[in-house]
Protein backbone atom coordinates (compact mmCIF):
# COMPACT_ATOMS: atom_id res chain seq x y z
CA UNK A 1 0.00 0.00 0.00
CA UNK A 2 2.69 2.32 1.10
CA UNK A 3 4.55 1.56 -2.42
CA UNK A 4 1.76 2.50 -4.08
CA UNK A 5 1.02 5.49 -1.85
CA UNK A 6 4.53 6.40 -3.04
CA UNK A 7 4.05 5.86 -6.73
CA UNK A 8 0.93 7.99 -6.64
CA UNK A 9 2.97 10.65 -5.36
CA UNK A 10 5.79 10.69 -7.45
CA UNK A 11 3.20 10.69 -10.35
CA UNK A 12 1.60 13.75 -9.37
CA UNK A 13 4.83 15.07 -8.62
CA UNK A 14 5.74 14.62 -11.84
CA UNK A 15 2.32 15.88 -13.81
CA UNK A 16 2.82 18.80 -11.90
CA UNK A 17 6.42 19.46 -12.71
CA UNK A 18 5.42 19.12 -16.17
CA UNK A 19 2.76 21.11 -15.93
CA UNK A 20 4.78 23.88 -14.49
CA UNK A 21 7.47 23.05 -17.04
CA UNK A 22 4.48 23.55 -20.10
CA UNK A 23 3.49 26.73 -18.45
CA UNK A 24 6.81 27.96 -18.46
CA UNK A 25 7.83 26.88 -21.89
CA UNK A 26 4.37 28.54 -23.54
CA UNK A 27 5.50 31.82 -21.59
CA UNK A 28 5.45 34.29 -25.12
CA UNK A 29 6.72 37.72 -24.94
CA UNK A 30 6.50 39.43 -28.18
CA UNK A 31 8.61 42.36 -29.12
CA UNK A 32 6.54 45.11 -31.19
CA UNK A 33 7.39 48.33 -32.68
CA UNK A 34 6.24 51.72 -31.96
CA UNK A 35 3.90 52.87 -34.85
CA UNK A 36 3.86 56.44 -33.90
CA UNK A 37 5.17 59.11 -35.55
CA UNK A 38 8.24 61.42 -33.80
CA UNK A 39 7.20 65.09 -33.05
CA UNK A 40 9.55 67.49 -32.60
CA UNK A 41 8.47 69.49 -30.13
CA UNK A 42 8.43 73.26 -30.49
CA UNK A 43 9.72 75.81 -28.39
CA UNK A 44 6.81 76.57 -25.28
CA UNK A 45 6.11 79.94 -24.62
CA UNK A 46 4.02 81.33 -21.93
CA UNK A 47 1.07 83.40 -22.39
CA UNK A 48 0.90 87.29 -22.14
CA UNK A 49 0.79 89.14 -17.96
CA UNK A 50 -2.50 90.50 -17.64
CA UNK A 51 -3.57 91.94 -14.72
CA UNK A 52 -6.03 94.97 -13.26
CA UNK A 53 -8.88 94.85 -14.80
CA UNK A 54 -11.00 96.00 -17.86
CA UNK A 55 -11.58 99.98 -17.66
CA UNK A 56 -10.16 102.22 -20.05
CA UNK A 57 -8.98 99.29 -22.14
CA UNK A 58 -9.46 98.37 -26.09
CA UNK A 59 -10.84 94.61 -26.21
CA UNK A 60 -11.04 93.28 -29.07
CA UNK A 61 -13.29 90.50 -30.10
CA UNK A 62 -12.48 88.62 -32.75
CA UNK A 63 -15.26 86.42 -34.80
CA UNK A 64 -13.69 83.40 -36.27
CA UNK A 65 -15.95 83.16 -38.77
CA UNK A 66 -18.25 80.15 -37.76
CA UNK A 67 -21.81 80.63 -37.92
CA UNK A 68 -23.41 82.11 -34.63
CA UNK A 69 -20.09 83.45 -33.09
CA UNK A 70 -21.23 86.81 -33.62
CA UNK A 71 -24.14 86.63 -32.03
CA UNK A 72 -22.20 85.53 -28.53
CA UNK A 73 -19.47 87.92 -29.56
CA UNK A 74 -22.88 90.60 -30.13
CA UNK A 75 -23.68 89.30 -26.26
CA UNK A 76 -20.53 90.02 -25.16
CA UNK A 77 -19.94 93.48 -26.70
CA UNK A 78 -23.33 94.66 -25.51
CA UNK A 79 -22.30 93.68 -21.47
CA UNK A 80 -18.28 95.22 -21.33
CA UNK A 81 -19.92 98.42 -22.64
CA UNK A 82 -22.67 98.28 -19.84
CA UNK A 83 -20.18 96.94 -17.14
CA UNK A 84 -16.83 98.66 -18.44
CA UNK A 85 -18.17 102.40 -20.02
CA UNK A 86 -14.81 103.32 -20.51
CA UNK A 87 -13.61 100.40 -22.12
CA UNK A 88 -13.83 100.41 -26.12
CA UNK A 89 -15.53 97.16 -27.49
CA UNK A 90 -13.14 96.78 -31.30
CA UNK A 91 -14.97 93.92 -33.42
CA UNK A 92 -12.44 92.35 -35.34
CA UNK A 93 -13.39 89.69 -37.63
CA UNK A 94 -10.49 86.55 -38.57
CA UNK A 95 -11.42 86.45 -42.45
CA UNK A 96 -12.30 83.26 -43.19
CA UNK A 97 -9.57 80.44 -44.01
CA UNK A 98 -11.00 80.20 -47.12
CA UNK A 99 -10.84 83.83 -48.24
CA UNK A 100 -7.57 84.50 -47.40
CA UNK A 101 -4.45 82.83 -48.78
CA UNK A 102 -1.71 83.83 -45.82
CA UNK A 103 -3.95 83.59 -42.45
CA UNK A 104 -0.80 83.14 -40.43
CA UNK A 105 0.30 87.28 -41.73
CA UNK A 106 -3.35 88.12 -40.00
CA UNK A 107 -2.77 87.19 -36.67
CA UNK A 108 -0.09 89.74 -35.65
CA UNK A 109 -2.65 91.97 -36.90
CA UNK A 110 -4.57 91.77 -33.88
CA UNK A 111 -2.20 93.24 -31.48
CA UNK A 112 -2.54 96.78 -34.00
CA UNK A 113 -6.17 96.87 -32.86
CA UNK A 114 -6.02 97.16 -29.20
CA UNK A 115 -4.97 95.94 -25.70
CA UNK A 116 -6.93 92.15 -25.08
CA UNK A 117 -8.67 89.82 -27.39
CA UNK A 118 -11.36 87.68 -26.93
CA UNK A 119 -11.11 84.50 -29.53
CA UNK A 120 -14.56 82.67 -30.60
CA UNK A 121 -16.25 80.63 -31.16
CA UNK A 122 -14.31 77.25 -31.74
CA UNK A 123 -15.39 75.14 -33.54
CA UNK B 1 -1.15 90.46 -25.96
CA UNK B 2 -3.85 89.20 -23.43
CA UNK B 3 -6.40 86.75 -24.57
CA UNK B 4 -8.64 84.07 -24.28
CA UNK B 5 -10.34 82.10 -26.56
CA UNK B 6 -13.85 80.20 -26.30
CA UNK B 7 -14.67 76.95 -27.48
CA UNK B 8 -17.29 74.65 -26.63
CA UNK B 9 -17.42 71.32 -23.89
CA UNK B 10 -16.96 69.11 -27.00
CA UNK B 11 -13.71 70.81 -29.09
CA UNK B 12 -11.82 71.49 -25.41
CA UNK B 13 -9.62 68.49 -25.78
CA UNK B 14 -8.98 69.69 -29.29
CA UNK B 15 -8.12 72.90 -28.21
CA UNK B 16 -6.28 72.11 -25.59
CA UNK B 17 -4.41 69.67 -27.93
CA UNK B 18 -3.82 72.52 -30.60
CA UNK B 19 -2.36 74.99 -28.14
CA UNK B 20 0.19 72.15 -27.41
CA UNK B 21 1.38 71.66 -30.54
CA UNK B 22 1.58 75.25 -30.88
CA UNK B 23 4.23 75.40 -27.71
CA UNK B 24 1.23 77.84 -26.00
CA UNK B 25 0.16 74.87 -23.51
CA UNK B 26 -1.38 77.32 -21.06
CA UNK B 27 -3.68 79.43 -22.95
CA UNK B 28 -6.86 80.46 -21.59
CA UNK B 29 -9.59 78.95 -22.50
CA UNK B 30 -13.40 78.64 -21.97
CA UNK B 31 -15.39 75.95 -23.21
CA UNK B 32 -19.53 76.92 -23.71
CA UNK B 33 -22.08 73.85 -23.04
CA UNK B 34 -21.64 72.58 -26.31
CA UNK B 35 -25.82 71.20 -26.33
CA UNK B 36 -26.65 74.62 -25.14
CA UNK B 37 -24.68 76.80 -27.49
CA UNK B 38 -25.27 74.92 -31.14
CA UNK B 39 -28.95 75.07 -30.63
CA UNK B 40 -29.11 78.42 -29.72
CA UNK B 41 -26.34 80.20 -31.87
CA UNK B 42 -29.05 80.89 -34.02
CA UNK B 43 -29.39 84.50 -32.28
CA UNK B 44 -28.32 86.35 -29.76
CA UNK B 45 -31.15 85.99 -27.89
CA UNK B 46 -30.91 82.44 -27.03
CA UNK B 47 -27.53 82.65 -26.46
CA UNK B 48 -28.18 85.64 -23.98
CA UNK B 49 -27.97 83.01 -21.21
CA UNK B 50 -24.81 81.78 -21.74
CA UNK B 51 -23.21 84.72 -21.98
CA UNK B 52 -24.63 85.80 -18.68
CA UNK B 53 -23.16 82.61 -17.05
CA UNK B 54 -19.67 83.07 -18.77
CA UNK B 55 -19.48 86.72 -18.54
CA UNK B 56 -17.31 86.51 -15.16
CA UNK B 57 -15.34 83.94 -16.27
CA UNK B 58 -14.19 86.11 -19.28
CA UNK B 59 -13.54 88.82 -17.49
CA UNK B 60 -11.29 86.71 -14.83
CA UNK B 61 -9.54 85.05 -17.07
CA UNK B 62 -8.51 88.38 -19.02
CA UNK B 63 -7.41 89.84 -15.45
CA UNK B 64 -6.13 87.72 -13.34
CA UNK B 65 -2.26 87.88 -12.49
CA UNK B 66 -0.70 84.42 -14.07
CA UNK B 67 0.68 81.32 -12.37
CA UNK B 68 4.19 80.71 -12.34
CA UNK B 69 3.34 77.56 -14.98
CA UNK B 70 1.25 80.20 -16.99
CA UNK B 71 4.11 82.58 -17.36
CA UNK B 72 6.70 79.67 -18.31
CA UNK B 73 5.49 76.52 -18.84
CA UNK B 74 7.85 73.80 -18.84
CA UNK B 75 9.07 72.56 -22.30
CA UNK B 76 7.17 70.39 -23.85
CA UNK B 77 9.96 67.27 -23.85
CA UNK B 78 10.32 64.97 -27.15
CA UNK B 79 8.68 61.47 -26.91
CA UNK B 80 11.03 59.32 -28.66
CA UNK B 81 8.97 56.84 -29.65
CA UNK B 82 11.67 54.24 -31.52
CA UNK B 83 12.21 51.67 -28.28
CA UNK B 84 10.99 48.09 -28.69
CA UNK B 85 8.12 47.13 -26.50
CA UNK B 86 7.94 43.89 -25.08
CA UNK B 87 4.49 42.31 -24.37
CA UNK B 88 4.37 38.62 -22.54
CA UNK B 89 1.39 36.08 -22.34
CA UNK B 90 0.69 32.80 -21.35
CA UNK B 91 1.19 31.55 -25.22
CA UNK B 92 1.26 33.47 -28.30
CA UNK B 93 -2.42 34.58 -28.51
CA UNK B 94 -2.94 35.61 -25.23
CA UNK B 95 0.31 37.89 -25.95
CA UNK B 96 -1.30 38.87 -28.92
CA UNK B 97 -4.45 39.73 -27.67
CA UNK B 98 -2.49 42.19 -25.16
CA UNK B 99 -0.77 43.87 -27.82
CA UNK B 100 -3.56 44.66 -28.85
CA UNK B 101 -5.12 45.87 -25.75
CA UNK B 102 -1.80 47.87 -25.45
CA UNK B 103 -2.05 49.70 -28.54
CA UNK B 104 -6.03 50.34 -28.82
CA UNK B 105 -5.74 52.15 -25.22
CA UNK B 106 -2.67 54.10 -26.69
CA UNK B 107 -4.58 55.47 -29.72
CA UNK B 108 -2.41 53.62 -31.83
CA UNK B 109 -5.04 51.11 -33.59
CA UNK B 110 -8.42 51.58 -35.11
CA UNK B 111 -10.59 49.31 -33.29
CA UNK B 112 -9.88 46.09 -35.39
CA UNK B 113 -7.45 43.91 -34.22
CA UNK B 114 -3.91 44.18 -35.55
CA UNK B 115 -0.75 42.35 -36.51
CA UNK B 116 1.41 42.28 -33.93
CA UNK B 117 4.14 44.34 -35.36
CA UNK B 118 7.55 42.62 -34.45
CA UNK B 119 10.89 43.78 -36.38
CA UNK B 120 11.18 40.43 -38.38
CA UNK B 121 7.59 41.28 -39.75
CA UNK B 122 8.48 44.94 -40.09
CA UNK B 123 11.57 43.88 -41.91
CA UNK B 124 9.50 41.32 -44.66
CA UNK B 125 7.65 44.75 -45.28
CA UNK B 126 10.49 46.75 -45.88
CA UNK B 127 11.37 44.72 -48.47
CA UNK B 128 8.84 45.59 -50.69
CA UNK B 129 10.71 48.27 -51.69
CA UNK B 130 14.29 49.59 -52.22
CA UNK B 131 13.75 52.43 -50.40
CA UNK B 132 15.58 52.61 -46.73
CA UNK B 133 13.64 52.14 -43.57
CA UNK B 134 14.96 55.64 -42.75
CA UNK B 135 14.07 57.75 -45.57
CA UNK B 136 12.22 60.12 -44.35
CA UNK B 137 9.08 60.71 -46.47
CA UNK B 138 7.58 64.37 -45.38
CA UNK B 139 6.08 65.63 -41.75
CA UNK B 140 1.96 64.37 -41.23
CA UNK B 141 -0.36 66.82 -40.44
CA UNK B 142 -1.81 67.59 -38.20
CA UNK B 143 0.98 67.20 -35.81
CA UNK B 144 3.68 66.91 -38.04
CA UNK B 145 4.63 63.78 -37.09
CA UNK B 146 7.70 62.32 -39.09
CA UNK B 147 7.27 59.52 -41.98
CA UNK B 148 9.83 57.20 -42.20
CA UNK B 149 9.97 54.28 -44.33
CA UNK B 150 9.94 52.48 -41.45
CA UNK B 151 7.16 54.14 -39.29
CA UNK B 152 4.77 53.11 -42.46
CA UNK B 153 6.16 49.73 -43.01
CA UNK B 154 4.80 49.05 -39.03
CA UNK B 155 1.77 50.28 -39.50
CA UNK B 156 1.09 48.36 -42.79
CA UNK B 157 2.55 45.24 -40.76
CA UNK B 158 -0.23 46.10 -38.17
CA UNK B 159 -3.14 46.55 -41.38
CA UNK B 160 -2.31 42.71 -42.31
CA UNK B 161 -0.63 44.26 -45.96
CA UNK B 162 1.55 42.30 -48.11
CA UNK B 163 4.88 43.53 -48.49
CA UNK B 164 4.53 43.62 -52.41
CA UNK B 165 1.51 46.12 -51.54
CA UNK B 166 4.27 48.55 -49.76
CA UNK B 167 5.32 50.65 -52.67
CA UNK B 168 1.74 51.19 -53.07
CA UNK B 169 1.25 52.36 -49.62
CA UNK B 170 3.86 54.12 -49.71
CA UNK B 171 3.04 56.08 -53.27
CA UNK B 172 -0.13 56.81 -51.23
CA UNK B 173 1.70 58.38 -48.23
CA UNK B 174 3.39 60.77 -50.28
CA UNK B 175 0.39 61.66 -52.08
CA UNK B 176 -1.41 62.61 -48.87
CA UNK B 177 1.52 64.55 -47.53
CA UNK B 178 2.21 66.67 -50.96
CA UNK B 179 1.66 70.40 -49.81
CA UNK B 180 -1.08 70.62 -52.24
CA UNK B 181 -3.07 68.07 -50.56
CA UNK B 182 -4.78 69.73 -47.51
CA UNK B 183 -4.29 67.11 -44.87
CA UNK B 184 -4.80 68.62 -41.79
CA UNK B 185 -8.49 69.39 -42.99
CA UNK B 186 -9.12 65.62 -44.43
CA UNK B 187 -7.59 64.05 -40.98
CA UNK B 188 -9.67 66.66 -38.57
CA UNK B 189 -12.39 68.38 -40.28
CA UNK B 190 -15.96 67.95 -38.68
CA UNK B 191 -17.34 67.23 -42.10
CA UNK B 192 -16.44 63.68 -41.62
CA UNK B 193 -14.83 63.58 -45.53
CA UNK B 194 -12.89 60.30 -46.47
CA UNK B 195 -10.11 59.63 -48.63
CA UNK B 196 -10.26 58.07 -51.90
CA UNK B 197 -7.18 55.80 -53.00
CA UNK B 198 -7.50 55.11 -56.91
CA UNK B 199 -5.14 52.39 -57.71
CA UNK B 200 -4.04 52.15 -61.75
CA UNK B 201 -1.96 50.75 -64.19
CA UNK B 202 -0.66 47.19 -64.29
CA UNK B 203 0.23 46.89 -60.44
CA UNK B 204 -3.21 47.00 -60.16
CA UNK B 205 -4.14 43.68 -61.69
CA UNK B 206 -0.65 41.89 -60.48
CA UNK B 207 -1.70 42.51 -56.89
CA UNK B 208 -5.30 41.39 -57.39
CA UNK B 209 -7.05 44.74 -56.59
CA UNK B 210 -10.56 44.75 -56.94
CA UNK B 211 -11.95 47.31 -59.87
CA UNK B 212 -15.12 44.93 -60.50
CA UNK B 213 -18.47 44.51 -58.64
CA UNK B 214 -17.53 45.02 -55.27
CA UNK B 215 -14.97 47.55 -55.75
CA UNK B 216 -15.38 49.51 -52.60
CA UNK B 217 -16.26 46.81 -50.48
CA UNK B 218 -14.59 43.88 -48.64
CA UNK B 219 -13.17 40.43 -49.52
CA UNK B 220 -9.87 41.96 -51.67
CA UNK B 221 -6.79 41.96 -49.61
CA UNK B 222 -5.35 44.58 -51.57
CA UNK B 223 -7.87 46.79 -51.58
CA UNK B 224 -8.73 46.21 -48.06
CA UNK B 225 -5.00 46.44 -46.33
CA UNK B 226 -3.48 49.21 -48.78
CA UNK B 227 -6.85 51.46 -47.13
CA UNK B 228 -5.92 50.17 -44.17
CA UNK B 229 -2.33 50.37 -43.77
CA UNK B 230 -2.89 53.90 -44.95
CA UNK B 231 -5.65 54.78 -41.78
CA UNK B 232 -3.82 53.47 -39.83
CA UNK B 233 -0.46 55.38 -40.85
CA UNK B 234 -2.14 58.97 -40.93
CA UNK B 235 -3.52 58.10 -37.62
CA UNK B 236 -0.42 56.92 -36.13
CA UNK B 237 1.78 59.36 -37.66
CA UNK B 238 -0.36 62.10 -38.19
CA UNK B 239 -1.08 61.62 -34.14
CA UNK B 240 -4.67 61.70 -34.63
CA UNK B 241 -7.65 60.63 -32.42
CA UNK B 242 -11.90 60.88 -32.60
CA UNK B 243 -13.04 63.22 -29.98
CA UNK B 244 -9.56 64.53 -29.58
CA UNK B 245 -8.29 65.97 -32.44
CA UNK B 246 -9.90 64.42 -35.27
CA UNK B 247 -13.43 65.62 -35.44
CA UNK B 248 -15.20 64.33 -38.11
CA UNK B 249 -18.55 64.44 -36.60
CA UNK B 250 -19.98 61.18 -37.92
CA UNK B 251 -16.53 59.86 -38.26
CA UNK B 252 -15.92 58.54 -42.10
CA UNK B 253 -18.03 56.43 -44.25
CA UNK B 254 -14.82 54.12 -45.03
CA UNK B 255 -13.32 54.52 -41.74
CA UNK B 256 -11.11 51.78 -41.88
CA UNK B 257 -10.13 50.96 -45.43
CA UNK B 258 -11.18 54.46 -46.72
CA UNK B 259 -12.64 54.44 -50.68
CA UNK B 260 -9.62 52.40 -52.18
CA UNK B 261 -9.72 50.73 -55.32
CA UNK B 262 -8.49 50.00 -58.89
CA UNK B 263 -9.25 51.46 -62.57
CA UNK B 264 -10.21 48.95 -64.81
CA UNK B 265 -7.96 49.75 -67.17
CA UNK B 266 -8.61 46.79 -69.54
CA UNK B 267 -12.37 47.43 -70.00
CA UNK B 268 -11.92 51.57 -70.12
CA UNK B 269 -12.90 52.59 -73.75
CA UNK B 270 -9.94 55.49 -73.40
CA UNK B 271 -6.59 55.67 -72.37
CA UNK B 272 -5.89 54.96 -68.65
CA UNK B 273 -6.89 57.47 -65.85
CA UNK B 274 -3.24 58.29 -65.06
CA UNK B 275 -2.01 58.95 -68.84
CA UNK B 276 -4.69 62.04 -68.30
CA UNK B 277 -2.33 63.06 -65.51
CA UNK B 278 0.67 63.10 -67.60
CA UNK B 279 1.94 59.77 -66.79
CA UNK B 280 3.16 57.33 -69.49
CA UNK B 281 0.96 53.93 -70.81
CA UNK B 282 2.06 51.38 -68.75
CA UNK B 283 3.14 53.52 -65.70
CA UNK B 284 1.27 52.42 -62.17
CA UNK B 285 -0.16 55.16 -59.86
CA UNK B 286 -2.10 55.88 -56.84
CA UNK B 287 -4.10 58.85 -56.67
CA UNK B 288 -5.37 59.92 -53.43
CA UNK B 289 -8.04 62.62 -52.83
CA UNK B 290 -10.72 63.09 -50.51
CA UNK B 291 -14.61 63.18 -50.98
CA UNK B 292 -17.72 63.58 -49.02
CA UNK B 293 -20.52 61.30 -49.12
CA UNK B 294 -20.51 59.78 -52.52
CA UNK B 295 -23.56 60.13 -55.24
CA UNK B 296 -24.49 57.07 -57.30
CA UNK B 297 -26.72 57.14 -60.57
CA UNK B 298 -27.62 54.82 -62.67
CA UNK B 299 -29.92 51.78 -62.90
CA UNK B 300 -27.17 49.02 -61.44
CA UNK B 301 -29.38 46.16 -62.33
CA UNK B 302 -32.89 47.20 -61.39
CA UNK B 303 -33.75 50.08 -64.02
CA UNK B 304 -33.27 50.69 -67.73
CA UNK B 305 -30.27 53.78 -67.59
CA UNK B 306 -28.89 55.55 -70.79
CA UNK B 307 -25.15 56.95 -70.86
CA UNK B 308 -26.40 60.52 -71.69
CA UNK B 309 -29.11 59.96 -69.06
CA UNK B 310 -26.37 59.19 -66.30
CA UNK B 311 -24.19 62.03 -67.37
CA UNK B 312 -27.28 64.38 -67.33
CA UNK B 313 -28.01 63.03 -63.85
CA UNK B 314 -24.66 64.26 -62.98
CA UNK B 315 -25.01 67.83 -64.24
CA UNK B 316 -27.84 68.31 -62.30
CA UNK B 317 -26.30 67.05 -59.15
CA UNK B 318 -23.32 69.59 -59.53
CA UNK B 319 -25.83 72.56 -60.72
CA UNK B 320 -27.95 72.11 -57.86
CA UNK B 321 -24.95 71.99 -55.50
CA UNK B 322 -23.90 75.37 -57.01
CA UNK B 323 -20.47 77.45 -57.41
CA UNK B 324 -18.42 76.41 -53.69
CA UNK B 325 -15.19 77.08 -53.77
CA UNK B 326 -14.59 77.10 -57.41
CA UNK B 327 -11.11 77.73 -56.50
CA UNK B 328 -10.56 74.00 -54.95
CA UNK B 329 -13.38 72.21 -56.29
CA UNK B 330 -12.66 68.62 -57.75
CA UNK B 331 -15.22 66.01 -59.05
CA UNK B 332 -13.90 62.14 -59.44
CA UNK B 333 -16.72 60.61 -61.93
CA UNK B 334 -16.58 56.82 -61.51
CA UNK B 335 -18.35 55.40 -64.77
CA UNK B 336 -18.82 51.82 -64.59
CA UNK B 337 -17.09 49.91 -68.08
CA UNK B 338 -20.74 49.68 -69.92
CA UNK B 339 -21.44 53.41 -69.44
CA UNK B 340 -17.97 54.12 -70.38
CA UNK B 341 -18.05 52.25 -73.33
CA UNK B 342 -21.53 53.78 -74.58
CA UNK B 343 -20.45 57.15 -74.23
CA UNK B 344 -17.18 56.26 -76.54
CA UNK B 345 -19.72 55.34 -78.87
CA UNK B 346 -21.77 58.40 -78.63
CA UNK B 347 -18.09 60.01 -79.37
CA UNK B 348 -17.39 60.98 -76.02
CA UNK B 349 -13.82 61.01 -75.53
CA UNK B 350 -12.67 61.94 -71.69
CA UNK B 351 -11.78 65.42 -72.23
CA UNK B 352 -14.66 65.66 -74.56
CA UNK B 353 -16.49 64.56 -71.96
CA UNK B 354 -14.69 66.70 -68.88
CA UNK B 355 -15.58 69.51 -71.48
CA UNK B 356 -19.05 69.02 -71.85
CA UNK B 357 -19.18 68.40 -67.56
CA UNK B 358 -17.55 71.39 -67.11
CA UNK B 359 -19.91 73.75 -69.64
CA UNK B 360 -23.07 72.23 -68.00
CA UNK B 361 -22.59 72.41 -64.72
CA UNK B 362 -21.64 76.56 -65.22
CA UNK B 363 -24.34 78.33 -63.12
CA UNK B 364 -26.18 81.16 -63.85
CA UNK B 365 -24.78 84.29 -62.51
CA UNK B 366 -28.38 85.22 -60.79
CA UNK B 367 -28.09 81.99 -58.35
CA UNK B 368 -24.92 82.76 -56.54
CA UNK B 369 -25.09 83.19 -53.04
CA UNK B 370 -25.89 86.21 -51.81
CA UNK B 371 -24.25 85.25 -48.64
CA UNK B 372 -21.44 82.93 -48.35
CA UNK B 373 -21.67 80.35 -45.63
CA UNK B 374 -18.28 80.62 -43.98
CA UNK B 375 -18.04 84.30 -43.47
CA UNK B 376 -18.74 87.65 -44.64
CA UNK B 377 -19.77 88.52 -48.34
CA UNK B 378 -21.36 87.34 -51.26
CA UNK B 379 -20.49 84.22 -53.39
CA UNK B 380 -19.46 86.80 -55.68
CA UNK B 381 -17.01 88.53 -53.46
CA UNK B 382 -15.66 85.39 -52.78
CA UNK B 383 -15.06 84.68 -56.78
CA UNK B 384 -13.18 88.22 -57.28
CA UNK B 385 -11.02 87.19 -54.24
CA UNK B 386 -10.09 84.06 -55.39
CA UNK B 387 -9.31 85.88 -58.56
CA UNK B 388 -7.28 88.56 -56.71
CA UNK B 389 -5.02 86.47 -54.59
CA UNK B 390 -4.05 83.96 -57.35
CA UNK B 391 -5.82 81.07 -56.63
CA UNK B 392 -8.20 81.26 -58.99
CA UNK B 393 -5.26 81.18 -61.63
CA UNK B 394 -4.51 84.03 -64.38
CA UNK B 395 -4.83 81.41 -67.22
CA UNK B 396 -8.85 80.72 -66.28
CA UNK B 397 -9.73 84.07 -64.61
CA UNK B 398 -10.91 85.95 -67.09
CA UNK B 399 -13.62 83.14 -67.47
CA UNK B 400 -14.73 83.84 -64.49
CA UNK B 401 -14.81 87.94 -64.66
CA UNK B 402 -16.45 87.76 -67.70
CA UNK B 403 -19.28 85.66 -66.17
CA UNK B 404 -19.58 87.64 -62.82
CA UNK B 405 -22.61 89.98 -64.43
CA UNK B 406 -26.22 89.24 -65.20
CA UNK B 407 -26.39 86.99 -67.63
CA UNK B 408 -23.51 85.13 -67.23
CA UNK B 409 -22.79 81.57 -66.55
CA UNK B 410 -20.06 80.74 -63.72
CA UNK B 411 -17.90 78.04 -63.82
CA UNK B 412 -17.95 75.20 -60.70
CA UNK B 413 -14.31 74.38 -61.60
CA UNK B 414 -11.02 76.04 -62.24
CA UNK B 415 -11.37 74.11 -65.65
CA UNK B 416 -12.62 70.89 -67.53
CA UNK B 417 -9.41 68.97 -66.11
CA UNK B 418 -10.73 69.20 -62.52
CA UNK B 419 -13.62 66.47 -63.41
CA UNK B 420 -11.37 63.41 -63.40
CA UNK B 421 -13.21 60.29 -65.04
CA UNK B 422 -12.15 56.88 -63.87
CA UNK B 423 -13.84 53.52 -65.64
CA UNK B 424 -13.99 50.73 -62.63
CA UNK B 425 -17.59 48.76 -61.70
CA UNK B 426 -19.32 45.79 -62.96
CA UNK B 427 -21.77 44.79 -65.58
CA UNK B 428 -24.50 45.92 -64.17
CA UNK B 429 -23.22 48.60 -62.48
CA UNK B 430 -23.36 51.76 -60.86
CA UNK B 431 -21.81 55.23 -61.63
CA UNK B 432 -20.32 56.98 -58.82
CA UNK B 433 -19.43 60.97 -58.15
CA UNK B 434 -16.62 61.75 -55.66
CA UNK B 435 -16.68 65.73 -54.34
CA UNK B 436 -14.13 67.00 -51.85
CA UNK B 437 -16.20 69.82 -50.77
CA UNK B 438 -12.73 71.34 -49.11
CA UNK B 439 -11.37 74.90 -49.51
CA UNK B 440 -7.79 73.97 -50.78
CA UNK B 441 -7.13 70.84 -53.22
CA UNK B 442 -7.18 67.14 -51.99
CA UNK B 443 -6.19 65.40 -55.13
CA UNK B 444 -2.83 64.10 -55.97
CA UNK B 445 -1.37 61.08 -58.63
CA UNK B 446 2.02 60.03 -57.88
CA UNK B 447 3.59 57.26 -59.90
CA UNK B 448 4.76 53.85 -57.99
CA UNK B 449 8.48 53.11 -57.68
CA UNK B 450 10.86 50.93 -55.79
CA UNK B 451 8.93 47.78 -56.08
CA UNK B 452 11.22 44.63 -55.81
CA UNK B 453 8.14 42.00 -55.53
CA UNK B 454 6.58 42.78 -58.60
CA UNK B 455 6.84 43.25 -61.96
CA UNK B 456 5.48 46.56 -62.31
CA UNK B 457 6.00 49.54 -59.80
CA UNK B 458 10.01 49.05 -59.87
Amino acid sequence: MKRNTDWFRAAALLVAGLCSAATASAQVTLEVMNPRGEIPPPKTLGISPRGGNLDGKKIVLIDNGKFGASNFLDALANMLKQKYPTATIVMYPKPAAQTITDLPKWYPTVKQQGDLFVFGVGD
Amino acid sequence: MPGLYFTTTEFLDDAKSAAKDRGMPEIRTLALPADKYYVGRASQQQLQPIADLFFDKMVDALTRPLTPEEAKPSQVQELHENALIKVSGRDFLDASERVNDLFLSNHWADGLPIVPPTPELVKAMEAGTTRSPKDVLAQVAPKSGTATVEKIAINAVMAGAKPEYFPVILAAMEGFTNKHYDLTHVQASTGSFTPVVLVDGPIAQELGFNSGIGMLGHGWRANSTVGRALRLALLNIGQTWPQVNDMALTGRLEAYTFYTFAEDTAKSPWEPYNVSQGFQVGDSTVTVSSSGNPVIFGGGAVAPWTAQGVIDQVVTQIRTRGVVWPHAQKHILVLHPDCAVELANHGYTRKSLQEYLYEQTRVPYEKLAKQVSFGQGTEEDFIRASIADGRIRPDRAQIFLDNLKPGGRVPVVQGPDDFHVVVAGGSPGYDLLFTYPGTNWAHQTVKITGATLTKAGE
